[in-house]
């Protein structure tokens, strides 16, 4: 250094001596709390979305990729299909494959969806049209579908989900929040759509089951589980 | 005073019951040894004492390892004889950890290798990833990740001067860096969604577009950066005690440093303009324009100034991907469960420490076969026994803070 | 009842014993006034003759009475200011300003567990720390405080304090030697190479001072430097100066060359193995130290306590109020003035801000007219006493100096143990040598020159 020695330290306290006077950095945290960013990661919470109905479907992806297993869960998954006693983290892999393969868009052997009956959704499409596929008159088209098929299938109400964009959810807790509309066919009513169903059903069934083994053996890495036998089924 | 139970006086009297523990009688001392018999020659003459020489054990508590690194040093007053390093203490498993997650989740595991460069730990898994699978990242993604990573850089950077200086003895560089750091972990806590481990980088492209925080918040920074980071080294860049203190120690020559496969500031402090980022390049670095800075020297005080020099190519990198950024997705279109077809695939980036670099074996499921990282910190460790021997303790630290080694990425 | 209980039975061996004695000492001084006052002739006849003995006794404890409540003081001025220059706010929780932190600290330590590790010499190990703080203490005796104001006006005080002041390096090599642990053994050495080495710059840096005032008692220096500011010996010896504070900071183990107890290399030197109120001893010690070092380069270099100008005594104004020819005025004075000057300095508080309750404009203006009857009352001393006037100014010159040790250690990296001492024996030795020469010369010129 051909400078004054010495010099460097002096410049140095004066650069403390400045920032002596200069405003703090220090966040008093209990008094003044920061704002976190919209994006943060950091609180471990489930979401909500517009209905106010809990996003969750019980996948156990969260759970299955905790390093150190700090997510467990409770509770029924949407479906009401499993009802889990906060399961042992061993058990989540089979549920997560099952849950990744229905993510996965492929065809899965789902029981809940596997045999609901098959409609003919022209009557369901007209009824649609003449409501102008407004949501907000779900009951009348509701009672016009029972109307028209003398119940409420499965098929037609995910059909009438599809074609209006209410929540499936929505749509089935209308329908059972009132007495006069019914999920299954009356016993002593026949309507003309009743037989023309029944054998749809059995033709559904068949080439439905034959189209999932044949999309099956081609997957490898993983064992399909047995129909019906579902983990922690309750 | 109670009596004491005879077992737990006998073993007050007789400390060499404890295998650990060998008590030199007439000098009235505790030496380290290892548990077992020396296993090599090199062990068994490292733990034999000369003449007026004595072992103290540096770590793994001790408040300048840099974490949990304990070296075992051979004192001849204070002068270093000869050290030995003793590794292990924060050990996971994580590349065994890895092969049993699948190829997402094992991003998550590569984050927290190294706690002060996040990023730059998950992008060879990722870009290893990309090769085995034959992802096309959109280019969008691809200056997102260049940017969010040189931030990174200027981050783990900051941190190295405060760390440098509390080493010394300096008090004050440090808390300048945090808040150097803070900021910047503010940044990327509004573009990433964490502060310390972003778990950003996706295969395939990256979690989440850039936002009007994060911009807001960069733009802040960068129009005040130059001045600050500028201002904070005054403490130190001109300081005579500082630089007479680094000057001239722990010279690391160019044949020693090819010879123990450092790389990164470390390698170019020593004269060779090595960088991956040009060397072997990814992403998107053949379409930026910056410098690689080198020093002649070789000594703590280049490994210091290079790495100074690099903040300073960090800000026009990050300039540049401002201006370059083209619109477009984020993410390239994946399937949620990823099988690779079997292969192997090899990926290296140049991190704030040198080369970060991950080796991925597939057999065709959806979790890799085997999982190696490279970790830099774990290399230049290596080199410790050349720049400290015959230095003082103090110097000893100097030399081991100008490494800069992170233990999570040296034990795995 | 239970939390004192409670307290009582976290109190180690060493806090009981101090918490019981102190109020004994306490009440026995209190005893012994009260018997003195009473039972007096021949008591107050025997100290009034023997006055050395009064002045040795009141001294000895006010030193040591006053050296743990400055330690606390520039424990916390060091959190304080070393935070603000960091950026930070640093201790803002316990009393105003965080500025009770430091006795919290204090009660703390006595709170700690008193251990002693295994294979210790448990004797030397328990007497170190008392050493350190007794050669801390026992400086403060001589230095000059204020006219009037000191411990003792030795002949030899400046030998004395190098003296007594070197002992701190013995306690420090007791601890390092007697704590079983290589890192303390490291710096107990570090701490003797370092105080050996700089003792003799140190002390020659004076040598020239010494020269020019004739004299080693430090009170005798400080009125020799009395009058204007340019009488002070700084403008005489300004490199002695420089080399005297250099070389006391290393004294002091201050930053930068605070190698003894480098907590970056050997973890924490001599304490590494120290804890409680033994930890604490060392702890105030070397704060006390801090202070002792400040004084001695104010009373040495910096005119002690002397005001940096003098004015004429014409312009001093005589404040002397006769209270007794008051009358029943003092008693009215005694009993409105507060009241009438608190509503007064309330009002305009609960006036001007309407969203302010009464009791607290009226506890405002308890504070402020408390302030200004404080400030009266300091200036009014300050005027009328001389030791007064000399205290103020010598501890507001000391506490500058204190606030530039903890500014160095603010702002500086340490050096490295061979780069201090080859700094003490090639750069700071010869200088002071070259000092003394030029002194010694410049005064036979002068003698030649102008003979008296």
């Amino acid at each position: 250094m051909s400078r004054l020695p010495g010099l460097g330290i002096v410049k140095g306290m004066g650069l403390t001596l400045r920032r002596f006077f200069e405003p703090k950095a220090t966040i008093r945290y209990p008094e003044v709390r920061v704002d976190v960013p919209p994006k943060f990661r950091g609180r471990l919470q489930l979401l909500y979305d517009e209905w106010g109905t809990l996003k969750c479907e019980t996948c156990f992806q969260c759970a299955q990729a905790c390093p150190i297993e700090c997510i467990d869960m409770g509770g029924i998954d949407t479906k009401g299909r499993y009802h889990i006693h906060w399961g042992a983290p061993e058990t989540y892999g089979e549920r997560r494959e099952e849950s990744a393969l229905r993510r996965s868009g492929r065809p899965v052997p789902d029981t809940a969806y596997a045999h609901f009956d098959p409609i003919h959704p022209e009557a369901l499409e007209a009824i649609l049209d003449r409501y102008d596929h407004d949501p907000k008159d779900m009951l009348a088209i509701l009672e016009a579908t029972q109307a028209e098929y003398g119940h409420l299938p499965v098929a037609a109400l995910k059909l009438i989900s599809q074609r209006t964009g209410a929540w499936y959810a929505m749509i089935y807790g209308t329908a059972t929040y009132y007495r006069h509309l019914r999920f299954e066919p009356p016993a002593d009513v026949a309507t003309p759509l009743a037989a023309a169903t029944a054998t749809a059903r059995a033709a559904r069934e068949t080439t439905f089951l034959a189209g999932l083994d044949a999309s099956l053996a081609g997957s490898s890495g993983t064992t399909r589980a047995a129909p019906g036998a579902g983990p922690a089924r309750a | 005073m109670t009596a004491a139970p005879p077992h737990g006086h006998a073993h007050q009297a007789n400390p060499s019951d404890d295998p650990r523990v060998q008590l030199d009688e007439a000098a009235g001392v505790f030496e380290p040894v290892p548990p077992y018999p020396p296993r090599t020659e090199r062990e068994s003459e490292f733990y034999t004492l000369g003449d007026g020489e004595m072992f103290i054990n540096m770590g793994p508590q001790h408040p300048s390892t840099h974490g949990v690194l304990r070296i075992v040093l051979k004192l001849d007053g204070e002068q270093v004889v000869d050290l030995d390093p003793v590794l292990g203490y924060l050990h996971r498993g994580v590349e065994k950890l890895c092969e049993n997650a699948d190829f997402h989740h094992t991003i998550a595991y590569l984050d927290p290798l190294e706690y002060i460069s996040s990023l730059f730990c998950e992008w060879p898994g990722v870009l290893a990833f990309e090769k085995l699978l034959d992802v096309q990242v959109p280019r969008r993604a691809e200056y997102i990740r260049v940017l969010a990573t040189e931030l990174n850089r200027i981050l783990s950077h900051s941190m190295f001067i405060g760390w440098m200086a509390l080493d010394l003895g300096g008090l004050t560089p440090i808390l300048y860096g945090l808040i150097e750091r803070d900021e910047i972990a503010e940044m990327l806590a509004s573009l990433t969604g964490q502060r310390l481990l972003y778990n950003y980088l996706r295969i395939g492209g990256v979690n989440g577009d850039l936002n009007h925080d994060f911009m807001s918040r960069l733009g802040d920074w960068m129009s005040r950066a130059t001045t600050q980071i500028e201002a904070n080294l005054g403490l130190l860049n001109e300081n005579e005690i500082f630089v007479r203190r680094m000057r001239g120690l722990g010279t690391l020559d160019k044949e020693t440093a090819f010879r123990m496969a450092v790389t990164g500031p470390n390698l170019r402090a020593s004269g060779v303009p090595l960088d991956f980022r040009r060397a072997h390049p990814y992403s998107v670095f053949p379409e930026l324009d910056f410098d690689i800075p080198t020093r002649d020297e070789g000594d703590c005080l280049a490994r210091y100034l290079v790495r100074i020099d690099e903040i300073k190519q960090s800000l026009r990198i990050i300039d540049q991907c401002l201006h370059q950024m083209p619109d477009g997705p984020v993410m390239a279109k994946l399937p949620r469960l990823l099988r690779p077809r079997p292969g192997r695939a090899y990926a290296a980036v140049e991190g704030p420490r040198g080369q970060y670099a991950a080796y991925v074996i597939s057999d065709g499921t959806d979790q890799p076969f085997r999982m190696r990282i490279h970790d830099p910190s774990f290399v230049h460790l290596q080199s410790v026994g050349v720049l400290m021997s015959g230095h003082l303790i103090a110097d000893a630290m100097a030399v081991m803070a100008s490494l800069d080694p992170i233990m999570g990425g040296v034990d795995k | 009842m239970t939390a004192v209980a409670r307290s009582w039975g976290r109190l180690t061996l060493a806090g009981k014993i101090v918490f019981t004695i102190v109020p004994l000492l306490l009440l026995l001084g209190l005893g012994l006034l009260v018997v003195v006052l009473i039972a007096g002739k021949p008591i107050v006849d025997f100290l009034a003759a023997n006055m050395w003995l009064v002045r040795f006794v009141v001294a000895a404890t006010v030193v040591l009475l006053m050296s743990v409540p400055s330690a606390f003081l520039i424990i916390y001025m060091e959190m304080k200011v070393i935070a603000l220059m960091n950026l930070r706010i640093g201790p803002d929780r316990v009393g105003p300003f965080g500025s009770l932190l430091s006795v919290v600290h204090g009660l703390k330590v006595l709170m700690k567990e008193d251990f002693s590790p295994t294979g210790a010499d448990r004797v030397v190990f328990t007497l170190a720390p008392v050493v350190v703080y007794m050669s801390a203490v026992m400086t403060l005796l001589v230095i000059p405080f204020a006219p009037t104001v000191f411990g003792a006006d030795m002949n030899i005080g400046l030998l004395y304090l190098f003296g007594v002041g070197g002992l701190t390096v013995v306690g420090l090599l007791m601890a390092g030697w007697s704590s079983f642990n290589k890192y303390s053994l490291i710096g107990g050495l570090r701490s003797a190479a370092q105080v050996v080495s700089y003792e003799i710059p140190l002390t020659l840096s004076v040598v020239g001072l010494l020269l020019l005032a004739g004299t080693m008692s430090l009170n005798q220096i400080t009125i020799n430097q009395s009058g204007w500011f340019w009488n002070w010996y700084v403008f005489q010896q300004p490199l002695g100066a420089l080399i005297f504070f250099i070389a006391a900071t290393a004294e002091a183990n201050r930053t930068p060359f605070d190698l003894t107890e480098a907590d970056s290399e050997i973890v924490a030197g001599f304490a590494t193995e120290y804890s409680g109120m033994r930890f604490g001893f060392f702890f105030f010690a070397e704060y006390v130290n801090v202070f002792v070092v400040s004084g001695l380069i104010v009373a040495l270099f910096f005119g002690g306590w002397n005001a940096p100008f003098t004015w004429p005594a014409e312009w001093t104004p005589h404040l002397a109020i006769d209270l007794g020819s008051m009358g029943l005025g003092l008693l009215f004075a005694i009993l409105l003035v507060p009241p009438i000057a608190i509503l007064a300095l309330s009002a305009p508080f609960y006036v001007g801000r309407s969203s302010l309750p009464w009791w607290q404009a009226l506890i405002i203006g308890f504070i402020l007219f408390n302030l200004i009857v404080g400030a009266a009352v300091v200036g009014w001393a300050f005027i009328s006493w001389d030791w007064v006037a000399g205290l103020i100014w010598f501890l507001l010159k000391s506490y500058l100096f204190v606030f530039t040790f903890v500014w160095m250690r603010g702002t500086l990296p340490r050096v490295r143990i061979d780069q201090l001492m080859g700094f003490a024996w090639k750069w700071l030795l010869p200088a002071s040598l070259l000092n003394l020469f030029v002194t010694a010369a410049a005064l036979v010129v002068v003698r030649i020159i102008k003979p008296a």
